[in-house]
């Protein structure tokens, strides 16, 4: 499967090592085909997944985040998935106060051995991600004429700087100062 | 003598009154300062603080979210004269209450506050220099604007903050550069209620109950930041029945204080035995939760969101209703 182009949705998967990420390990060995767009990143539990990560994933530039854990009743830790769950639930609904799309950020449930829903869950995924287009916090495509340049993420610097499309080593550097605290 | 100015930017005027909470200890430390610029306070124009030279005042402390370009133009010009520029109650760190206007754009705020195809300009037979000055796309803290050496949290700053902010700067003996005037842990430590249950059945809002005057708020379904937000102010709201709305700003650990406070809420959320059958009720109880933006950011919008008002191409229509 060809490797994702510059305009393809990038993804972080967050996948639980006992469910999901064995799930996902499966579909590989067994050689199912999904769209690569996913950067898998295995944790312990969805429960551990903090929704600071799910933030920090779509500010530095992802489009969507994906989240897998085992099904109700089967944590490896009794109720972790359940506390993803309210997060995720809660999470959603801030974002969309804040403008930004709830639906780039997915909650599943994927067994260790839902080799094929896991790729289904994906692949869906891929696709609902690539119809919201580029996330609040994207990159433009290398090359490209930053069309966002006043978007999300620079309003700091672009609040005292005449309007007009940062260029893109500016918007790398105002990123990397999004991410620092603000103490 | 010390010289010292204040300086006001989109602010209430509650940062400058603060300082008569130090009480008696206010005449010591005046005593010890030469006031050179406080428009709430001493009749200097901005021609006197231009003509300060670089670094010719000691200490400056700034309160309010910078919101206008009249704003930039101050605290550039203050950081230019200043030694050390502190960044004086939650505006200013954080952005603050007023920077909650951050979700709806610049046009459609002055559309709400002024009518529409409201435009700022100069009054009748006056110069176009005497127009009011343009507010910015979004309110930003002052740190987005100058380089800022300390900070004195608070809604208003607690006077024991303010205090040690004088102690510092008025004997010289100063922390390193960058220290926020407020406790590392949580507010919870000084907190005196107690906790017992950690779990949250139903959301109150505090002018719907009485609270227990012992128990800790949370428990009682009152959503208090404490556990997000640092000490230094005693816990003075949850002290007098009230939740803390996190404005000394997030402990050094807690990060994004919205994200680790929903985080915490979304935890201790129970509806009964945790299990599939509780799915409904459980997100039913966690869309009860009141205005989450204004309870998650009450202070601090603009420092962890900044882009929530500038918009983008293809996002949902924002809460006023204007395409971005």
């Amino acid at each position: 499967m060809d490797e994702p182009g510059p305009s393809d949705p990038r993804i972080v998967a967050f996948l639980c090592r006992w469910c999901a990420g064995s799930g996902a390990d499966l579909a590989g060995t067994s050689r199912m085909q999904y769209p690569p767009n996913a950067i898998p990143i295995r944790v312990n539990c969805s429960g551990r997944v903090e929704p600071e990560w799910v933030v920090e994933a779509l500010k530095a530039g992802a489009d969507g985040v994906f989240i897998g854990g085992c099904h109700p009743g089967d944590c490896h830790y009794v109720s972790g998935n359940y506390k993803a769950r309210r997060r995720i639930h809660l999470l959603r609904r801030v974002l969309a106060e804040l403008g930004i799309e709830p639906q780039r950020v997915a909650l599943e449930w994927v067994s260790a051995t839902e080799a094929a829903r896991f790729t289904r869950l994906m692949t869906d995924f891929v696709a609902q991600v690539r119809a919201l287009g580029p996330g609040p916090y994207a990159r433009p495509p290398a090359g490209a004429e930053p069309e966002l340049a006043t978007a999300g993420p620079s309003a700091t610097a672009t609040a005292t700087a005449s309007s007009g499309a940062a260029r893109p080593a500016e918007r790398a550097a105002e990123r990397a100062a999004d991410r620092r605290a603000p103490w | 003598m010390v010289k010292l100015a204040v300086y006001w930017t989109g602010a209430c005027g509650g940062c400058d009154v603060s300082f008569l909470e130090l009480g008696p200890a206010l005449l010591d430390v005046l005593a010890k300062v030469e006031v050179v610029f406080w428009p709430a306070l001493v009749d200097a124009k901005v021609e006197d603080l231009e003509a300060l030279p670089r670094n010719g005042i000691d200490l400056t402390l700034v309160n309010g979210t910078v919101r206008t370009e009249h704003n930039v133009e101050m605290v550039r010009t203050l950081r230019d004269r200043s030694r050390l520029l502190v960044s004086f109650g939650a505006c200013a760190h954080m952005g603050g209450v007023p920077g909650l206007a951050n979700l709806i754009s610049r046009e459609a705020l002055l559309a709400e506050v002024y009518g529409a195809g409201f435009r700022p300009r100069p009054p009748a037979g006056g110069a176009p220099e005497d127009a009011p000055t343009a507010l910015l796309p979004a309110a930003v803290p002052l740190s987005a604007v100058v380089a800022v050496d300390y900070t004195v949290p608070g809604c208003p700053p607690p006077p024991a903050l303010i205090g040690d902010l004088f102690d510092a700067a008025l004997s010289g003996d100063l922390p390193p550069r960058g220290h926020v005037f407020a406790h590392e842990k949580a507010l919870c430590e000084e907190c005196p209620r107690t906790r017992e249950e950690r779990v949250i059945s139903r959301f109150v809002r505090p002018h719907e109950v009485l609270p227990d005057p012992e128990r800790c708020l949370l428990d009682q379904g009152i959503v208090c930041v404490g556990p997000v937000t640092r000490g230094g102010c005693e816990a003075a709201c949850p002290r007098a029945g009230m939740p803390c709305t996190g404005c000394l700003g997030p402990t050094p650990n807690a990060g994004d204080p919205g994200l680790a406070m929903l985080s915490a809420l979304a935890s201790l959320v129970r509806t009964g035995e945790e299990g599939e059958a509780a799915f409904a009720t459980e997100d039913e109880l966690l869309d009860a939760l009141a205005d989450p933006l204004g309870t998650l950011y009450r202070y601090s919008l603009p420092a962890y969101w900044p882009g929530a008002a500038v918009g983008r191409p293809g996002a949902p229509p924002r809460r006023d209703g204007s395409q971005p």
